[in-house]
């Protein structure tokens, strides 16, 4: 970061392409699997580096400090959205949530109804399993991103492994909580 | 049918999981703005124009009349020590008078008076 801060090109860049696939697939899973958002967001994050890396504090990691920018951005992109759904019909805008799937499906679509189900859940449940088991961050380091307890952490890993676990009624016999 | 573990499960299913990859156009603007951003740093850094605002701003007035009293006591100080180190002070007689010089703590040296004459 310090190189950055001093102008350094390449630095720049090797620090482009180390975090772009990460944040652009957490941006991408969290903006409701819109690409067009997840790229805009994606040149958000990183201009916010160029023009201010003065914010960067290094007692943090600086991973943990990018997920938790990048949180802050959807949380704020979320309480717009809800203003405009003000106008619009909510129905139209809830997931259709009426399977329960009783036999194995291919993994794609077995992805599908995962972040269904994790819609329905709503956001902070999803950052928590996405940080947690796409990213493989600690819980502590999940608590820290989203600037909560450990155990609110816990408890909603565990809330939206459960309600998964209903909804898919093959995995309950599969996997353990 | 042994159980696996939920946590295994969900890393395996989200580590595969394959969204594609972020626009091209994105890495272009970033490279560009990094780069316009740290052009026009340099360019202020070379620039004088930040000094002078401050010099002729109501900042730091106190700092500012320090500085100048400081620089007025040395000019008024240095004047001083000029005018006492002998300078003939009149040409138009053939006697000049000297006051005490002093060039160093330990060392006084007392001249009343000097003949010019033996210059010619």
């Amino acid at each position: 970061m310090q190189q950055i801060v001093s102008g350094d090109h390449a630095a720049f860049s090797e620090l482009y392409y180390r975090y772009k696939d990460r944040m652009y697939y957490y941006f991408y899973r969290m903006l409701r699997n819109s690409s067009e958002l997840a790229n805009d967001f994606l040149q958000e994050l990183f201009m916010k580096l160029i023009e201010k890396p003065e914010s960067y504090n290094p007692n943090y990691s600086f991973q943990t400090w990018l997920f938790s920018v990048a949180n802050n951005m959807c949380k704020n992109e979320y309480r717009r959205s809800e203003v405009r759904k003000e106008y619009l019909t909510s129905e139209a805008l809830k997931p259709k949530l009426d399977y329960i799937s009783e036999t194995p499906v291919e993994p794609e679509q077995l992805l599908e109804k995962v972040f269904q189900t994790l819609t329905l859940l709503g956001e902070e449940h999803r950052s928590a399993f996405l940080l947690r088991y796409r990213e493989g961050f600690s819980i502590k380091e999940v608590a820290e991103i989203l600037e909560l307890p450990e155990g609110t952490v816990k408890s909603r890993l565990y809330y939206a492994k459960k309600m998964l676990a209903e909804k898919l009624e093959y995995l309950k016999d599969q996997i353990e909580l | 049918m042994t159980k696996k573990n939920s946590d295994q499960l969900f890393t395996d299913l989200l580590r595969n999981d394959r969204i594609g990859e972020p626009s091209k156009a994105i890495e272009d603007r970033l490279m560009y703005s990094f780069l316009l951003k740290n052009s026009s740093q340099k360019l202020k850094q070379n620039s004088f124009a930040s000094f002078f605002g401050w010099l002729f701003s109501v900042q730091g007035l106190g700092l500012k009349t320090g500085l100048v009293s400081v620089i007025l006591f040395v000019s008024v100080m240095n004047n001083q020590i000029n005018i006492e180190s002998g300078s003939i002070s009149c040409t138009d007689t053939i006697f000049t008078k000297r006051v005490l010089l002093a060039d160093s703590t330990s060392f006084v040296q007392s001249i009343d008076s000097l003949r010019t004459d033996s210059l010619n």
